[in-house]
């Protein structure tokens, strides 16, 4: 857009003159002064008011710079938008340019009075046009920087009342000699006063004061009411913003009325059709003069531009087409003949009008038609250059070509064309609705910045080439030149718009530096590109940019350029190989040429992938690689597969899939060079190879005088590599594999390195990455590539057979078994089952069925609920540990050396559970043979210990009849006195039970009960219990068969402190069985010790109440000696322990089974802690069955039956108590 | 008199790992010389191919049901990309020279001539190329995952002559109007 004079392609807008607001703007009237000297002078419109001062005016100043600024923005002008205008800020003094151009000095007086015309018409003689110019911007530029539509001033009204009448009257004779000015000098400018009030107007002055004066002032000028405007003083700034904006909306309207007023004059002088005649005619030149189709191209183009001030987008489109028409057509620029600089003048109008009529179509959204536009004028200008000009085949028609397509660029940007902006990431616009479904040529879709700059990169690059064939004797200077030879330059160089010949490629000198041009062209694009995500058209312009800076030779620039594109692969891993071969070679000349050895180096290496088209005369050398290329140390390189490809393929497989610690694997590396044939074989220094797991590297170093096996063609070479271990002292975790080997790779050659790899260690082990180095003279290598390639068949080849086998995929991974465990491990006797309350010991031996000695470590882990105490013993080695929740062990237990085929013995002893319950224990020997011991063996014994009770056992507690006397309220003689200090017999009343235990083994064996007690754990305070009775068992104890019931009876005695007491007495028992294992039959050993040991083994009971105050019955038998006929003899006791005075009744039924006496019906008092007794004598009839004594016991008070509870020898049911009748002996 | 109309200038076919698949390429007429001669060079015509990817890409998010992408973007006033995907996302992008070849103005098969071109008009042409592709693939010898590998990078390209012969039929064979090929 730049070599476009300026003005000529401004946005017009209409241009307001805002004269009054500070003296600052009063400077430059010189220049019209220089300017009167051939023009005449300018209308100077003066006023001798002082500028407005203050806050107010430097406000009001800067928001008209602000309308400015917005007035020259090239986008559409919208309804919403009020108003854009330019706005021009004068003092008092302003100086319109003349309106008649004046005659030069030069020439003879004329005998008539001359026809003046303006000075910027080519009538004037002074004007550059004259005589036969169409048109130039600066007739534009007047229009819209010199000849205002509106011409502001700005007044004050002044408050003060003496000098208000003087004022007003000075302002208006001021405002009408501006008037009057302006209406003799021609010029229709509106003139319109504004008139500020001050803070101190707004307080004195009434609003009809104000009004008064104003129309005085109005009336006194003459001036329209619409162009007198008075603002009170405002508040605040944005109110004055407000009242201005709206001041300016309405000028608006003005300036437009003034813009059509010129339009209509422009239209009426072309309906005239007449040539109006030069002021003089002209003398020199051709002396021709514009004809009538140059008029009306001049009056089209001035209605256009009106139209255009106008914002009338359709009426300018009409006006400008028409106008281009007749440039164009065969009257105009058909017969200016093309040496004359009137030739290019057109071509520019030409220019000027298209890019105007292109901006409409942006601003109508026509973009599609707008790229036709373009296309069109492009079309035509290179039809009449080369009909009629200097052919299209020359640097300048490039030149054009380049400026047209970033002309469109520009206008996109600067018209902000909707929706292809770079947010939008769209890149080509669909046509608009008028050419919808017609048949459009692709790029007539407009599309984004990034192409046009493209296009214009790309005929900058035509114009060099074009530059570069210009001869020798066009390139000189032309005063070196002889005359003839500037003139043919003339006439063969189309110098539109750009250089002449010894300009643009001079023959000393720099010229046009095109490559910069080109390069700043693509680095628009470039960035257009990029925003939308369009990365590989970016990396294309990357690659042109980069090929034009090598031309620059500014080589760090190439390679900052291209480095991202080969750091981040791009075509290359997409496999565009032309395209990434041609970025290596441009890259590694930059690098070459920047000493960057290592980006040198990598491309080699690169390029020797015979992928890669083969250049020729290359010496495809590694060892060349950095000759020619100065560096001052030895480059030491690092690259690695990511990022720069290789031409050397590796694969790594095992031969197998699983292996065992111990053993040996065999494993296959294979390297395969795909070089391009003509390439120098490359010597490796040494591979490594290293994995993941544990595994150690293997080195593998060159040896030259190794064996190479020598195949030839297609088949590989398999050659064995014995690997040596090395220990190193320090550290084991240096510790590496070496081998030796042939190390050089022939181009087009596969060499397979095959070893045997011990395994020490179990896992997964997988081949990572192998590292090959490479030394030059001048440089050293290190390239790694990766070998974890998941899912690759691996192949194994076989000397002598060119197609490997396909063993399995994931061949690099390897599974290391452990080694097998040949120790034995094993429980010595064990029991069949183990029980709470014995001590568990558990004996393990330990077999070596190893081929060597070993030493042990042993490992004892126990997991249950809650683990006891425990001790591990091994000979002199013991470990002991305390009882701990869920998990105990004893590790690293030394055992020392164990010879081959010889065993050990090491014992466990469990402390006893106190609860059935679980114990899991893992006894592992951790061990390695002395003639290996590097490879550690471990071998497990799990043992699964079920602890369960070895009894089980119900109860029954029954009450028992105390055969002693109950203690008396009243007796005096027990009472005792306290102060001797001595426990103090139990006073209460006692009670007598019986506790019947059934208990029954679960064991799974017999055991021998040497012994049963019943413990007594616990009594409320205030009571006592003693156990009075218990079976007795001999020495040797009472075998117990399993699952089956005994019966074990204990009397208890239950006795309260004092009689006082009236609580019932909670008793706790626990039933305690002493067992021992029985003696085995075939104890050799004195292992008895343990098994001869008593275990006791504890229950509990529960919990029984007795002593309750609830009164009771007691029924006791008492047999008589057989010999008195089976008499029987029933107790009934009635105890009280309450405080109260009870009364009973008791009935005795007669029975058909016995005979009784005692009192059929009688009536029992018992005093308050006491008992009685009533006795009946019964003879049974019947024998060896039970009788039913119908006896009914009743509360007299409460006419309540109690229970009667039976005791010995009695049994009682639901209908009553049972006496046994005992079978009368025989005989 | 004689005008220009569009020709194939370059066909070709892009696997899913974004590697070039096949690339044809067709002279054009050149003016000048009065001799058909490719508008480009091999390079060239490969970096045009790569970057429609970007275009590819960049649609694919609003994507269009049909696979048929239409044109792509306009590289100059000469040439211009158009687009289709197939279900499998291998991709066939056909450059059009819009002036590659001349006829005489006033001939018959000149369907409008210098009027540019549709969208639709381009439709044989990935119709062919299409089941050119499927012949390929119904061949038991061609294996896609070697061309394509899954979730890896890079891939062989298409070596078939069949399918080579196929293409240089298609992008001989096109004009605009052609509706089967």
């Amino acid at each position: 857009m730049d070599g476009y004079p300026l003005g000529s392609l401004d946005h017009n807008v209409p241009l307001l003159v805002v004269s009054g607001l500070s003296s600052s703007h009063d400077q430059p009237e010189p220049p019209p002064k220089a300017k009167g000297k051939a023009n005449g002078e300018g209308v100077l419109l003066r006023s001798d008011l002082p500028p407005l001062e203050g806050k107010e005016a430097s406000f009001l100043e800067s928001f008209f710079e602000r309308v400015n600024e917005r007035g020259k923005s090239w986008t559409v002008m919208t309804r919403e938008e009020p108003y854009r205008v330019r706005v021009k800020t004068v003092g008092r003094t302003f100086t319109l340019p003349p309106r008649r151009a004046t005659l030069p000095e030069t020439i003879e007086p004329l005998t008539t009075a001359p026809v003046l015309h303006s000075p910027f018409s080519p009538l004037s003689p002074s004007s550059a046009l004259y005589p036969d110019g169409l048109m130039n911007a600066e007739w534009i530029r007047k229009h819209q920087e010199e000849v205002p539509s509106v011409f502001i001033c700005f007044h004050t009204l002044t408050s003060d009342p003496k000098t208000a009448t003087l004022q007003d009257n000075r302002l208006k004779a001021d405002l009408n000699g501006i008037r009057a000015t302006l209406l003799e000098s021609g010029y229709k400018t509106r003139l319109v006063v504004i008139i500020l009030g001050d803070q101190e107007a707004r307080a004195t002055l009434t609003a009809e004061v104000i009004q008064d004066r104003l129309e005085y002032i109005r009336r006194g000028t003459g001036l329209d009411p619409k162009s007198i405007f008075y603002i009170p003083s405002q508040d605040t700034q944005v109110e004055l913003k407000r009242v201005m904006d709206s001041i300016l909306t309405l000028l608006y309207n003005t300036a437009i009325e003034y813009y059509r007023d010129l339009g209509r004059h422009a239209r009426k002088k072309r309906s005239r059709g007449v040539v109006p005649q030069p002021t003089l005619p002209p003398t020199s030149g051709t002396s021709q003069t514009l004809s009538l189709p140059d008029w009306n191209f001049r009056y089209d183009f001035k209605s256009a531009i009106f139209a255009e001030f106008r914002q009338e987008i359709d009426a300018a489109v009409r006006s400008f087409e028409q106008a281009y028409e007749i440039l164009l057509g065969q009257d105009v620029l058909d017969i200016i003949p093309s040496w004359s600089p009137r030739w290019n003048e057109a071509r520019l109008l030409a220019d000027i009008i298209s890019i105007r009529c292109l901006r409409l179509h942006l601003w109508m959204g026509q973009t599609s038609l707008a790229v036709r536009r373009w296309q069109a004028h492009r079309d035509r200008i290179g039809d009449f250059v080369d009909r009629r000009g200097r052919g299209t085949n020359n640097y300048g028609w490039q030149a054009w070509e380049s400026r047209w397509a970033t002309v469109m660029a520009n206008l996109i940007e600067l018209v902000q064309v909707p929706g292809l902006g770079p947010m939008t990431m769209t890149i080509y616009l669909p046509p608009e609705k008028a050419l919808f479904g017609e048949r459009l040529q692709p790029w007539e879709l407009l599309h984004h910045t990034g192409y046009w700059y493209r296009i214009a990169a790309r005929h900058l690059g035509a114009r060099r080439a074009l530059a570069h064939r210009i001869p020798d004797d066009d390139r000189g200077a032309p005063d070196a030149s002889p005359a003839s030879r500037v003139a043919s330059k003339a006439i063969r160089y189309d110098t539109y718009m750009c250089p002449p010949p010894h300009e643009e490629y001079p023959l000393d000198g720099t010229g046009v530096n095109h490559a910069q041009l080109i390069i700043d062209c693509l680095l628009n694009a470039r960035s257009q590109f990029q925003a939308r995500k369009q990365h590989r058209i970016a990396a294309e312009i990357s690659l042109e940019c980069a090929r034009e800076m090598a031309t620059m030779k500014s080589w760090n620039e190439v390679l900052a350029m291209l480095r991202p594109l080969w750091e981040d692969k791009s075509f290359r891993s997409e496999w565009w190989l032309d395209i990434s071969e041609d970025i290596l070679w441009v890259m590694r000349r930059a690098a070459a040429e920047t000493g960057r050895a290592d980006i040198v180096v990598a491309i080699d290496w690169e390029l020797m992938d015979k992928r890669y088209t083969r250049k020729q005369n290359w010496h495809y050398d590694l060892g060349k690689s950095l000759d020619g290329v100065s560096s001052t140390v030895k480059p030491f390189i690092t690259i690695s597969d990511d990022l720069a490809s290789s031409f050397v393929a590796a694969s790594f497989a095992f031969r197998s899939k699983e292996g065992r610690a111990g053993e040996t694997c065999l494993a296959q590396l294979s390297l395969k060079s795909d070089a391009h044939q003509v390439a120098t074989p490359v010597t490796l220094a040494s591979i490594r190879i290293e994995f993941e797991g544990h595994l150690k590297p293997i080195t593998i170093v060159h040896d030259s005088s190794a064996p190479s096996t020598n195949s030839s063609g297609e088949s590989p070479s398999v050659s064995a590599v014995s690997l040596t271990e090395r220990l190193p002292e320090s550290n084991e975790k240096d510790a590496y594999l070496t081998g030796t080997c042939d190390l050089t790779l022939k181009p087009g050659h596969r060499r397979v390195l095959e070893m045997d790899i011990p395994l020490r260690e179990p896992g997964q082990v997988s081949a990572s990455r192998v590292i090959l180095t490479y030394k030059a003279d001048a440089f050293e290598l290190d390239y790694t590539l990766s070998l974890s390639e998941l899912g690759k068949v691996g192949a194994w080849y076989v000397h002598g057979l060119a197609k490997p086998r396909l063993s399995r995929p994931d061949g690099h991974i390897l599974q290391i078994q452990p080694r097998p465990p040949k120790m034995k491990l094993a429980l010595v006797e064990p029991m069949d089952q183990y029980y709470a309350n014995e001590p568990i010991p558990l004996r393990i031996s330990l077999l070596n069925e190893e081929h060597d000695a070993a030493n042990v470590k042993l490992d004892v882990r126990i997991v249950g609920k809650t683990i006891p105490r425990f001790r591990v013993e091994a000979g002199e080695h013991k470990r002991e540990v305390d009882a701990a929740e869920e998990e105990s062990q004893v590790t690293g237990l030394t055992l020392g050396r164990v010879a081959s085929s010889s065993s050990m013995e090491v014992s466990i002893h469990l402390d006893p559970a106190p609860a059935p319950t679980v114990y899991d224990i893992e006894v592992q020997a951790d061990y390695h043979l002395e003639s290996d011991a590097a490879t550690p063996i471990f071998q497990v014994l799990p043992v699964h210990l079920n602890v369960v009770n070895a009894f089980e056992a119900n109860y029954d507690l029954m009450p028992r009849l105390h055969p002693d006397a109950w203690p008396s309220l009243f007796d005096y003689e027990d009472v005792q006195d306290l102060t001797e200090g001595e426990v103090i017999p139990a006073k209460g009343l006692a009670q007598q039970w019986c506790l019947v235990c059934h208990y029954a083994s679960f064991a799974t064996e017999e055991l021998d009960v040497v012994g049963l007690d019943l413990l007594v754990t616990g009594v409320t305070p205030g009571g006592r219990c003693q156990v009075v009775n218990q079976p007795e068992f001999s020495a040797d104890g009472m075998p117990v068969a399993p699952q089956k019931m005994y019966e074990a009876r204990f009397d208890l005695v239950a006795q309260k402190a004092t009689l006082d007491d009236r609580h019932p007495v909670a008793i706790d028992l626990a039933f305690a069985v002493r067992w021992r294992r029985r003696q085995r039959q075939r104890q050799q050993q004195p292992t008895g010790g343990e098994s001869g040991t008593v275990n006791v083994t504890t229950m509990t009971v529960g919990q029984y109440m007795v002593l309750g105050t609830e009164p009771r019955v007691l029924a006791s038998v008492l047999h008589s000696s057989p010999e008195q006929a089976g008499l029987v003899r029933l107790d009934i006791t009635i105890e009280n322990p309450s405080s109260h005075f009870l009364t009973f009744g008791l009935a005795m039924e007669p029975s058909d089974a016995f005979a009784f006496s005692g009192p059929k019906q009688t009536t029992m008092h018992l005093l308050p802690m006491s008992r009685r007794t009533k006795t009946y004598r019964l003879l049974p009839l019947v024998r060896g069955v039970f009788i039913r004594p119908g006896l009914v016991v009743r509360d007299k008070y409460f006419q309540k039956v109690l229970r009667v509870i039976p005791t010995e020898g009695m049994k009682i049911d639901k209908d009553g108590l049972l006496v046994w009748v005992p079978l009368a002996p025989e005989g | 008199m004689s005008a220009a109309i569009p020709s194939v200038a370059c066909l070709g076919v892009i696997g899913r790992n974004n590697n070039p698949l096949h690339i044809s390429i067709f002279p054009s007429y050149d003016p000048l010389a009065n001799a058909f001669t490719p508008i480009r060079n091999p390079l060239q015509f490969s970096l045009l191919l790569s970057s429609t990817i970007d275009v590819f890409d960049l649609r694919s998010k609003n994507s269009t049901a049909s696979g048929d992408y239409g044109l792509l973007h306009a590289i100059d006033d000469r040439l211009a990309a158009y687009g289709f995907e197939t279900n499998t996302g291998v991709r066939m992008v056909c450059i059009v020279d819009m002036r590659g070849r001349r006829v005489e103005a006033g001939g018959s098969g000149a369907v409008g001539v210098g009027a540019g071109l549709r969208d639709a008009e381009l439709k044989p042409v990935f119709r062919a190329m299409q089941s050119a592709y499927v012949r390929l693939l119904q061949n038991p010898f061609y294996d896609p995952d070697e061309h394509a590998p899954l979730g890896g990078k890079g891939g062989k390209r298409i070596t078939s002559k069949k399918f080579g012969d196929a293409m240089k039929r298609i992008g001989e064979a096109w004009t605009p109007g052609v509706t089967t090929l």
